[in-house]
């Protein structure tokens, strides 16, 4: 049955995730492979076309992964081989997993997680063959504790019936709540004053960014420990119109005198529209560029 | 669409001389030059070929220094709003130097004036707007006799001075920007074939029209940078028809020869025929998108017609 959880009792186990959006998909993935090689555990991804989106979000969140790419401690499976997986019959996939599971433990891995894209199973066996391999992985994990997995079920490619039913298989549900998510722009918080952005920002939303601007505003004259700092990763910003540039500039304008607001990881392009709506010129906006490292 | 405009004190001095021959026209121009150089003042000049070598040829216009302002021109056919607002780059840095006012000596070219002469017209009411702000003395030399009656009307009413025998005299026939364009609108730009892509819009598929641009310009070979500026400045003409005008608008994108080409259609009433061409006040968050977007676009024109506001913008790789 459903549990609703955050993984970070150290153990994983079988996890399913239902996004909000693909940045929602992408924080949660991301954040699954990082802690996963911050305790030294192998991860394992199989990709589907999408191992430049996971890895450019982990560039976005400063993870480094050149090294555990170099000695195993990351593993991208290809698209051609994953997609040569998920036809075969349930039993060899899970056959398959058993002996990556094994090696990993043979090798002195102290566990391993695996992410990736089981869609591919869809379209090939249809709801029938993803419940049976989603079931026997249940119970090839409960047989190997310092396993864990991740499973994503995107609403764009999986309907109300299977998201239910991967809900009732899994043991636990993967759930990361935003501040506010419309599937183009994502926003996160650990903290009140300390956010996130992530993905697009333009006439559609541009309301909803000056209402989080407020609020976090609000948060930092109310509580008398906040910072005097407003921060804003934009590290996963891809996008800001003229309007929404000047709606940040504008915003740390009307700070009170003690207050900043600093901007966080911009890539060059919103670097350069928020320098061209006046970011310069203001004196209580910090903008800090994105350090171009991995 | 809207119009967004915070009066700025305008530091454009924008005159008119007409004359009757070439002879007339080098020895009203000459003196013009001439003080200037006596100033000190910086000078830019847009003369035709045999004007300006008249010019050069005489031993008391020393023009090593003089700065050529870009010609009309442009694949559609000369723009007078993409004109201005490149002239406005152009003398914002000469005049970002300067300790002294720039002279700017301007001189009709029938090459440009296309089947009405409507160009200068839009031109001159353009740059109006644009060198508005500009520490700039601009003097417009203008045949008294042009083949199209236009081209004498348009001098007439964007001109706030005129030059006779050497002496600067108020216009009273002057008439603001907005009042020249609304009785002489801007031109619609030589017809285009059929787009490559085209695509309805609303509000809330601007991320799907950003998207098009983006995949359409790194296909062509743009790089990443050029690619995110020209989807910005789309995305702005995009946000604008659909933020003022009346419901969906329409996009539509073209690769040529000479680059990259976007038109965006909406039924709106274009307030301001002068659109994004005077640098937005730091304290005024709205009107800041066009005029970005003309700064980021080697053209972008603005016109309206009874079917609403029209722009097409185009950007080299």
């Amino acid at each position: 049955m459903t549990g609703i959880g955050t993984i970070d009792e150290g153990r994983v186990g079988h996890a399913c995730l239902i996004p909000d959006s693909e940045d929602h998909l992408w924080e949660a993935t991301a954040a699954f492979v990082a802690d996963g090689l911050a305790v030294g555990e192998r991860v394992v991804y199989f990709e589907n076309d999408t191992a430049d989106d996971l890895l450019g979000r982990l560039a976005d969140d400063r993870v480094p992964v050149s090294g555990a790419l170099a000695d195993g401690g990351l593993l991208i499976v290809p698209t051609e081989r994953t997609r040569q997986l998920c036809a075969f019959p349930v039993p060899d996939i899970v056959e398959l997993m058993r002996q990556t599971i094994c090696e990993s433990e043979s090798e002195g891995w102290p566990g391993i997680r695996l992410a990736g894209e089981s869609r591919e199973l869809l379209p090939i066996g249809g709801l029938r063959k993803l419940v049976a391999y989603e079931t026997a992985v249940d119970g090839l994990l409960a047989q190997h504790p310092s396993a864990g997995m991740l499973c994503r079920f995107d609403r764009r490619f999986f309907d109300d019936e299977a998201v239910a039913a991967m809900r009732e298989i899994h043991p636990t549900e993967l759930v990361t709540p935003a501040l506010y998510d419309d599937t183009l722009l994502r926003v996160t918080g650990s903290a009140a004053t300390a956010l996130r952005f992530a993905g697009e920002i333009d006439l559609s939303n541009r309301p909803q960014v000056r209402r989080v601007l407020e609020t976090a505003l609000d948060a930092a004259l109310r509580s008398p420990y906040a910072t005097t700092d407003i921060t804003i990763d934009l590290a996963s910003l891809r996008f800001i119109d003229v309007a929404g540039a000047v709606e940040l500039v504008h915003a740390a304008e009307t700070f009170p005198d003690t207050h900043r607001l600093v901007l966080v990881g911009a890539r060059p392009g919103v670097h350069r529209v928020l320098d061209r709506c006046g970011a310069p010129f203001a004196p209580q906006l910090e903008v800090v560029p994105r350090e171009e490292g991995e | 669409m809207r119009i967004t405009s915070t009066p700025e004190a305008t530091r454009l001095r924008h005159g008119v001389a007409f004359y009757d021959t070439e002879v007339d026209l080098l020895a009203q121009l000459v003196p013009v030059v001439e003080a200037a150089l006596a100033a000190g003042r910086p000078i830019a000049l847009a003369l035709r070929p045999t004007t300006e070598a008249a010019l050069r040829g005489q031993p008391t216009c020393d023009l090593a220094d003089a700065v050529a302002l870009t010609r009309p021109d442009g694949p559609d056919g000369p723009s007078g709003q993409t004109l201005a607002a490149r002239w406005a780059r152009e003398l914002r840095t000469l005049t970002a130097a300067g300790r002294q006012d720039v002279c700017v000596v301007i001189e009709h070219w029938d090459a440009f004036d296309g089947s009405d002469g409507g160009f200068w017209t839009e031109l001159d009411a353009a740059a109006n707007v644009a060198l508005s702000d500009l520490p700039v003395a601009m003097t417009c030399f203008y045949p008294a006799y042009p083949l199209h009656e236009a081209v004498l009307s348009g001098a007439r009413r964007n001109h706030r001075t005129v030059l006779r025998s050497g002496r600067i005299a108020d216009n009273a026939d002057y008439l603001s920007p907005q009042e020249v364009l609304r009785a002489s609108p801007a031109p619609a730009p030589m017809v285009l074939g059929p787009p490559d892509e085209r695509r309805t819009f609303g509000a809330w598929a601007l991320n799907e029209v950003r998207a098009s641009v983006a995949t359409m310009l790194l296909a062509a070979g743009f790089g990443r940078d050029r690619a995110d500026d020209v989807v910005l400045a789309v995305n702005e003409i995009a946000t604008n028809a659909v933020e003022h005008g009346p419901g969906d608008a329409e996009v539509y994108l073209w690769l040529d020869a000479d680059g990259f080409v976007a038109e965006v259609h909406d039924r709106g009433v274009l307030g301001n025929p002068l659109l994004g061409l005077m640098a937005p006040h730091p304290a005024e968050p709205r009107g800041r998108g066009v005029w970005i977007a003309r700064q980021l676009c080697d053209s972008l024109h603005v016109w309206a017609n009874a079917e609403g506001t029209h722009v097409r913008l185009r950007a080299a790789p």
